[in-house]
């Protein structure tokens, strides 16, 4: 009878003492064939961003709560501070405040000695470019990349490509834009180049990021070019996405090898690149945003003094208004501020010697 | 050894996303454990009839949404994970408390051998020792997991 019922039964039919289902290798390979097509089809084509930004939209809430924690604490801590701290601050904030006006009372006459300049010239204006202040949600969960994560999203009119600094210098770049966040990508990452000019010599270049080691590489220079430890490297600004000017590393380390017919260059990035709480987003205008006004007198006659004095004043004016309202702390979206005294005065330096050559 | 409520395993894994998303310093994701992972396998090891392949699988799913890696990077390696762990897991009442620490040790170890073979292959690069540390807190919060829920060996007397 036993035996009977035995021999009926096929192996798959019988009775699971353990019930699961389907078998777990029959599972793994299901489960490891439709990883390996994400895996495929997320790196050749786009279709699974959609998927992103629904599943970053739905998780906002998480996300929020889970950094609720860090948020109380930077209350309490704040909360605390004390009393002869923020004296302190406030001093050191007022000082700089000063040297800063000076800077930028310097910087605004040089920028409408620059416009008078090159509209005499009928050159392009300088692109100024627009500025978002960004906070730093969290430095990444994947040890593997260097991603920053921002608290601006595409409801901010945040988009890929733009360019991240903070006070001292270039950060990175934004690389993928979620509704509420967005991912930068920084200057150290393997994945990143920025196209950079040496400061002293307006050599250019192209550093690429060197992954974990916080440094940044310039390969293709050979043994012979002028380039000396300590060396300023700023954004030559010829890619279109980082305005020119922006400081970016400092050459730490060069070392020629026999061998090779290219020096090995290490720099060191400027702005902190993973120790910082804000930061600017700027957004380089599509059509430079100022040439507007030159195109409504492409060809303006040389002694027709009031109508250059007139646009001078409207740069001033757009410039003042940029740079006068500095609370950042109710306002976080700068109109047009320049992302630090020292590259803006860079900038324009920069920018002047290329014109005369024009004509 | 109770059943588990459905909802308790729902809730352990909303909880376990909800660390993954906690956004860790510098210092702090280095010795960061793999929250869902660690979770996942437990269930899948404590309560079969809830967790399953696919449901590993789909937690390393969130992971890779909530990294930004590529998609089906973490999930492929976490159904890989709860396979080998699926092997032995009716062994398990017989294995004492150091076989079990050391067999969950090679779990989480092979996940993150996974997950650098992966790397390696996309053209990431080597990352030094420190790579290997959150095996400890992995070690740590599978603790954590067996006071709050309960062992998975059997106890002694029996």
């Amino acid at each position: 009878m036993l035996k009977g019922i035995h021999q009926q039964l096929d192996p798959q039919e019988s009775p699971a003492f353990f019930i699961q289902g389907p078998k777990p290798f029959s599972r793994l390979m299901f489960f490891c064939t439709l990883s390996l097509v994400m895996m495929a089809v997320d790196a050749r084509f786009d279709y699974l961003s959609q998927v992103r930004q629904w599943f970053s939209t739905a998780l906002h809430p998480l996300e929020v709560l889970a950094s609720a924690p860090n948020e109380w604490g930077r209350n309490i801590n704040t909360y605390f501070t004390s009393h002869n701290q923020l004296i302190q601050d406030n001093f050191k904030l007022k000082q700089q405040a000063l040297i800063d006006h000076a800077a930028l009372q310097r910087l605004a006459t040089v920028d409408a000695e620059n416009v008078h300049l090159r509209t005499l010239l009928a050159g392009d204006l300088p692109i100024i470019p627009q500025a978002t202040l960004g906070e730093v949600l969290h430095m990444g969960r994947d040890p593997f990349s260097n991603i920053i994560t921002l608290n601006r999203g595409s409801r901010h009119d945040i988009t890929p490509g733009q360019a991240v600094v903070d006070e001292q210098g270039v950060v990175g770049q934004i690389t993928r834009v979620y509704p509420f966040t967005s991912e930068v990508t920084l200057i150290t990452d393997k994945k990143l180049s920025i196209p950079i000019q040496i400061e002293r010599n307006q050599l250019r270049a192209i550093a690429f990021g060197e992954g974990k080691r916080n440094t940044l590489d310039i390969p293709y220079l050979p043994t012979s070019v002028d380039i000396k430890v300590g060396d300023k490297l700023v954004t030559s600004g010829i890619d279109g996405v980082y305005p020119a000017g922006l400081a970016v590393a400092v050459v730490t380390q060069i070392k020629q090898s026999q061998d090779s017919p290219f020096a090995k260059i290490i720099s060191r990035p400027i702005a902190g690149v993973n120790n910082h709480k804000h930061v600017l987003i700027l957004k380089m205008p599509d059509t430079p945003a100022m040439n507007q006004a030159s195109e409504n007198r492409p060809v303006l006659p040389r002694n027709n003094a009031q109508h250059l004095d007139q646009s001078v004043v409207e740069v001033l004016q757009k410039n003042n208004a940029a740079v006068d309202p500095h609370p950042a702390t109710e306002t976080p979206v700068l109109d047009a501020a320049p992302a630090s005294p020292d590259s803006g005065a860079a900038a324009t330096p920069d920018n002047t010697p290329a014109t005369p050559e024009h004509p | 050894m109770k059943p588990v409520k459905f909802s308790t395993f729902l809730f352990t894994m909303l909880v376990g996303l909800t660390f993954q998303l906690y956004p860790w310093s510098n210092t702090g994701i280095i010795i960061r454990p793999d929250f869902l992972l660690v979770i996942m396998i437990y269930w899948l090891l404590q309560a079969p009839y809830h967790c399953n392949i696919g449901w590993v699988w789909f937690a390393g799913l969130l992971v890779d949404l909530s990294t930004g890696s590529l998609l089906g990077q973490h999930a492929l390696t976490f159904a890989v994970t709860a396979f080998l762990g699926l092997i032995y897991q009716r062994r398990l009442v017989l294995f004492n408390r150091w076989q079990l620490y050391l067999y969950v040790i090679f779990l989480f170890g092979a996940q993150r051998a996974l997950i650098l073979l992966l790397k390696l292959f996309a053209g990431g690069e080597l990352p030094d020792w420190t790579y290997g540390l959150p095996v400890i807190s992995d070690l740590i919060l599978w603790q954590c997991m067996i006071i709050w829920f309960g062992e998975l060996t059997r106890p002694k007397k029996l």
